[in-house]
């Protein structure tokens, strides 16, 4: 009787360890991509990271499948990832969401990280970065670049992730400039150079003298070079793109952020969280400020950005008027995260529409 | 007389079908050479060899005993072997000399128009042709278009002509005339090769008749040696003309009644100017005209596919001017189309589907939303055994069928309820003589039960040898009739080409 | 010497058959080469490919997951290929049947599996008619070109789906992410052997027999051959064609619309942009190939789900670039189209002399 109790407990206990995710242990790592690796944007500031986790000693050789739609089609590749024996996945794209649920609710020894979303699970976690700090900083560069006084805002989706960094942004650019507007033009689309380049033709035609972008895709950034106006880039320091128009850009680390997770599974101290780092971690960045910026802007960007890192300034810091000119958020006070992650209005100074 | 063209053993096969088995003959130069074949024979693929469309499988073709290999119907020409086509390929709007010209090879950018004008205008007038080179080809008769088509061959310095079934279209007038253009030909030098099914001609113009049947050449006679009955016995072979006997009683009783009827086309024009008729009870009446005379409105009118624009239509007591094809139909009025292949028939339906086209919706075929299949496989039994119908394997489609057979479909189906009135526009055009022959012999053998029919057709041999009565149309009026009995072929000409007026009827 | 096209006259059974299948070897030959080119033993490849597909249960449930939208859009899109029309537009008709079945499953309250079921089904069978019959009435009353209508009116079913979860049905829960809510469990198709397989699968695969019956068997089914065969020949019949074409066209898009059905009931439970990765496009690829067949239709679909789903272990196992596996899945719809063309013409080497 008694060895049978032991035999129990060794399993329960055994049980036990097993779902606390075994310390030790080899990190196998899987990843989503929704776009090329070779895109020059979104999916190669991911693999970028990727790489840069995979020098952990502890680290297998990790994979990736590019160019997964979202939706339902993603299910099958995660659970493929899965099948073939990684417990690490990340889903770098908001469209994984569901699939990465449900996939998790069958495989519960497997971590999954979703990156953008909101849905976790006991063995799914979320992470995303602070996107709307250095987007605040290159909106200042902006504001003090352009001359016209319109600077054009090529953006994807009306997602909060992106309404987020365009108010961020046009609050930069009102900081320095209140004259100045923010016209945005949706393309529908993450990745398609041809349609992108269409809407930075659009912005340069009405006026535009500088340009930001919410985009996958380099296109802009060539718009811009070819009609001599300035560029803010986006996602990875792409001004090998735009030599002469390129100022600076926003950019992903996601090294950092990768290399914890593994740890951390590694450690057996992962949990399920909701993680969203930002200057301050080094997961969002400024690219180095080109040198067409006059020195004075660059002092102050730098102060700001210091700021930030620091605690010190928070860009969606009230007052702030959404398009309308009705408060948003009452002076003094600082937008809170559940606000801040499903954003939804257009702050003063934007021009364009919230539906499509 | 030096051979020139030389064909020995070609054989050509398609996959599950062996279209030329063994052909060998010969063209001398200056001869007038007639192939003769019922449909399926094998005439049209042999054709189709000679002028380089299709690549024989094995055999040899000689020309002034050289062998030639053609890859395409341009190698043909270049060697000087030219084709008159069953249809022209002629642009209506434009003039005779446009049509002419784009048929030329190697015509400069800027071309000397008078020199070429002057080319064409020695050809006109050394074979007579009243042709007027600035008129619009639409405006000609069929028979001036086939000039045209035989003009573009002679401009080209072509040996050897051959003429795909050319007087199908004609008029007994209109031939006569082809047959001295082709006389003047032979003077020349030129080889014709002729191909007919109208034994009259060919035992008329041919120097020598080379008879096909199932892809062989299984004779060659010369001149002297042939007549009407020894080429039809080679030509059908064992397969038997059925015989038939023609009804001569006939009941006084009218079936259809036509007044004063009128018809306009889309240019607003009358293609039947007031045209009455009157239709016994199992009677044949047949009506002469040259094609585009208003024998297709008629035929039209009646079976509800054209609307009419004055005048009545009485079937019996019921007036049936203003209905439709499908309750002309079932009023007991049955059609064999002209154009059996655009109209008569879905070619991609097999033989049961299209014998059920008219009565689909018959009780007899469906079960509410459901086809009787079985019921439908029964019909198409029944049919192609009563009409001799040769059909390919199971389920394929009619376009795989013969012109004879495909024909026996329509008038399977055409009179499979009985219909008490037949309107059959042209039903043994382009078909073999034995097809022919069974369409004959259905029309008449429904006469004997009390069917009328009105039969229209251009061969006048057809319509003297079946029809009670002639009525002979010209410029969308009846300008006649005829008794078969009594009036000879030049009369019912001369009647067609409107010169003359009337004859006892 | 000189190469001729020659038009066969009659097409055998036997090379109806064997040229497809001769086909997919001879691309899988010339994919073998890329293949080598890149290090990788194709027969290794290969073998992997139809692991991934149908080598476990999994593999083969993924399989049929994929093959159900494109077996239900094929059959749509090729009812009306039998009458000789083009229904371009089942991409559109997918979204719009979604649609019709996502506003039961939100907003009807219905409660009952079944009642919700019968419920969503008809709303996307009569949406995505009504859809495509749009085209049709046009067709039918003023013979415009069908091909043109449902193409464009794809781009418009897309914009108002994406209207929809932008704006007036997205998720009030979801923090303004463009996703509508999620269905109740009442209104999801049952899914079987603990995999995606999902009810969908049958309802396609019964489709496919009702259609077989409806073409083969049924008044209806006639007329529309008929009409396909010879409009004139029909009209000639008494057939009242330009009905015919307006119920085709519905009928076509009606079972488009059941494909979007399944997809938001059997797989992703919500509408969303991207619903449908292009399935009604690769429908149309689909009726061609299977020569109008009902049965062809579920045959060539099963073959383009292992196409699709092994392309998948490309990626897994070697790393192979998405463009690649792209350039394979083109390169066997590449030889399977031309064998099209085989089966109904061949090629002849033949000796040309010029005589004179």
């Amino acid at each position: 009787m008694k060895k049978t109790m032991v035999m129990i407990l060794v399993v329960l206990l055994a049980g036990f360890t097993g779902h606390a995710f075994a310390q030790g242990k080899q990190v196998k790592a899987g990843f989503v991509y929704v776009g090329p690796v070779g895109d020059a944007g979104w999916t190669f500031a991911h693999d970028q990271g990727r790489k840069e986790m995979e020098k952990l000693p502890f680290v297998e050789p990790s994979t990736y499948i590019e160019s997964v739609p979202g939706g339902a089609e993603s299910a099958r590749v995660i659970n493929g990832l899965v099948r073939r024996g990684h417990n690490l996945i990340f889903t770098t794209s908001f469209g994984y969401m569901d699939a990465t649920i449900d996939v998790a609710a069958r495989n519960k020894d497997v971590v999954f990280m979703h990156a953008s979303g909101y849905r976790t699970a006991e063995n799914v976690g979320t992470y995303f970065g602070r996107m709307y700090e250095p987007r605040y900083l290159s909106g200042m560069i902006a504001g003090k670049m352009t001359e016209k006084n319109i600077v054009g805002y090529v953006a994807a989706f009306p997602i909060p992730e992106v309404i987020r960094g365009i108010n961020a942004f046009t609050l930069g650019v009102r900081s320095v400039n209140p004259d100045a507007q923010v016209r945005v033009v949706w393309t529908q689309t993450w990745f398609d150079p041809g349609v992108e380049r269409d809407a930075a033709d659009s912005l340069l035609d009405v006026g535009a003298d500088v340009l930001a972008m919410h985009q996958d895709a380099p296109a802009t950034l060539q718009a811009a070079e070819a009609r001599g106006a300035y560029v803010i880039g986006y996602n990875s320091d792409n001004r090998r793109f735009a030599p002469n128009a390129f100022l600076t850009a926003p950019v992903w680390n996601w090294g950092p952020l990768y290399s914890h997770i593994a740890q951390a599974v590694h450690d057996g101290t992962w949990s399920s969280e909701q993680i969203w780092w930002g200057m301050k971690e080094d997961l969002v960045q400024l690219a180095t400020l080109s040198d067409r910026i006059p020195a004075d802007v660059q002092t102050l960007v730098n102060e700001r950005a210091e700021e930030i890192r620091t605690g010190n300034f928070h860009p969606f810091t009230g007052p702030i008027k959404d398009r309308d000119g009705n408060e948003a958020l009452a002076s003094g006070q600082i937008m809170s995260d559940p606000d801040l992650l499903s954003m939804n209005f257009f702050v003063e100074g934007v021009i364009g529409t919230l539906s499509n | 007389m030096p051979e020139l063209l030389q064909i020995e053993h070609i054989r050509k096969t398609f996959p599950g079908v062996i279209a030329l088995d063994d052909v060998s003959f010969t063209v001398a130069t200056g001869e007038i050479h007639t192939i003769l074949g019922e449909n399926g024979a094998g005439k049209s693929t042999l054709m189709n060899v000679l002028t380089g469309l299709y690549h024989p499988d094995s055999g040899k073709m000689c020309l002034d005993g050289t062998e030639v290999h053609f890859t395409s119907p341009r190698d043909s020409l270049a060697c000087g072997i030219g084709m008159v086509h069953q249809h022209f390929m002629l642009v209506p709007a434009h003039s005779v000399f446009e049509n002419i010209l784009l048929a030329l090879d190697k015509v400069p950018l800027l071309y000397n128009r008078k020199q070429y004008q002057q080319k064409i205008q020695k050809i006109i007038d050394t074979f007579e042709l009243d042709l007027d080179l600035d008129t619009e080809v639409w405006k000609l008769s069929i028979g001036a278009q086939q000039w045209i088509e035989l003009i573009k061959l002679l401009l080209r310095d072509c040996r050897l002509l051959i003429l795909d079934e050319p007087t199908a279209v004609l008029t007994p007038q209109e031939t006569d005339r082809l047959f001295r253009v082709l006389r003047l030909l032979q003077e020349q030098g030129k080889s014709i090769i002729f191909i007919s099914h109208k034994m009259r001609e060919v035992v008329e113009i041919s120097d020598r008749v080379t008879v096909l049947k199932k892809g062989r050449s299984i004779s060659t006679l010369d001149r002297g040696s042939f007549d009407r009955e020894i080429l039809a016995g080679l030509m059908i072979g064992q397969d038997k003309i059925p015989e038939w006997q023609k009804n001569l009683q006939m009941s006084e009783n009218i079936v259809l009644d036509i007044r004063n009827l009128s018809v306009r086309n889309d240019r607003g024009l009358a293609d039947l100017d007031q045209v009455s008729l009157q239709l016994k009870e199992g009677e044949i009446l047949g009506i002469a005209g040259i094609a585009g005379n208003g024998q297709k409105a008629l035929a039209e009118a009646l079976t509800g596919l054209k609307p009419v624009t004055r005048g009545k239509i009485f079937a019996g007591e019921v007036d049936i001017t203003h209905s439709t094809a499908r309750s002309s139909y079932i009023s007991g009025i049955a059609h064999i189309p002209e154009d059996r292949k655009s109209i008569g028939i879905a070619p991609d339906l097999d033989v049961a589907d299209n014998l059920i086209m008219k009565s689909y919706k018959n009780p007899l075929f469906r079960r509410g939303f459901f086809q009787n299949r079985g019921a439908i496989r029964r019909n198409a039994e029944d049919k192609v055994s009563r009409f001799a119908i040769k059909t390919g394997p199971d389920g394929s489609p009619v376009r795989y069928l013969s012109g004879g057979n495909i024909q026996k479909v329509i008038i399977a189906r055409e009179l499979s309820e009985n219909p008490r009135v037949l309107v059959a526009l042209y039903p043994t055009r382009g078909l073999d003589i034995g097809s022919a022959e069974y369409i004959h012999k259905v029309i008449v053998e429904g006469a004997g039960r009390g069917m009328s029919t009105i039969l229209i057709a251009e061969d006048l041999d057809e319509l003297l040898k079946l029809s009670d009565r002639i009525a002979v149309m010209f410029r969308g009026r009846i300008i006649g009739y005829a008794d078969p009995r009594r009036t000879t072929r030049e009369e019912i000409g001369l009647m067609m080409s409107g010169e003359r007026q009337d004859q006892a009827s | 010497m000189k190469l001729v096209i020659e038009r066969r006259d009659t097409s055998s059974t036997l090379m109806r058959f064997a040229a497809p299948v001769a086909s997919i070897f001879v691309a899988l030959a010339f994919a073998g080469f890329l293949l080598l080119a890149a290090g990788i033993n194709p027969l290794e490849a290969y073998r992997e490919i139809l692991i991934e597909a149908v080598g476990s249960t999994y593999g083969l449930s993924e399989t049929l997951v994929k093959a159900t939208p494109l077996i239900l859009a094929g059959l749509g899109v090729s009812i009306a290929f039998r009458m000789q029309i083009w229904n371009i537009g089942a991409e559109g008709q997918i979204y719009i049947g979604a649609m019709g079945a996502t506003w039961v499953a939100l907003f009807s309250g219905l409660e009952n599996h079944w009642m919700l079921m019968i419920t969503m089904f008809s709303a996307a069978f009569i949406c995505g008619g009504l859809w495509a019959g749009v085209a049709g009435f046009l067709r039918a009353r003023w013979s415009v070109n069908e091909v043109i209508v449902t193409l464009l009116m794809n781009y418009i079913a897309i914009l108002l789906v994406d209207y929809l979860v932008y704006g007036p049905w997205r998720d009030p829960q979801g923090f303004n992410f463009p996703l509508t809510a999620q269905f109740a469990d009442a209104a999801r198709f049952a899914s079987f052997f603990d995999t995606r397989l999902h009810s969908g699968f049958f309802l396609a695969l019964v489709f496919a027999l009702l259609l077989y019956l409806f073409m083969e068997r049924t008044v209806w089914g006639y007329q529309i051959k008929v009409i396909g065969s010879n409009p004139q020949a029909a009209r000639y019949a008494g057939m009242r064609t330009g009905q015919a074409v307006f119920w085709v066209l519905f009928l076509s898009g009606a079972i488009a619309g059941v494909a979007g059905f399944s997809e938001v009931a059997g797989l992703q439970y919500r509408l969303q942009h991207g619903l449908s990765p292009g399935y009604g496009y690769t429908a149309i690829i689909i009726a061609w190939l299977a020569r109008r067949s009902a049965i062809g239709v579920v045959i060539v679909s099963l073959l383009m789900g292992i196409l699709l789903v092994g392309g998948d272990s490309l990626q897994m196992l070697w790393q192979l670039p998405i463009a690649f596996v792209y350039a394979f899945q083109g390169l066997i719809l590449f030889f399977l189209l031309g064998s099209d063309f085989f089966i109904q013409y061949r090629l002849k080497l033949i000796r040309g002399i010029r005589h004179g």
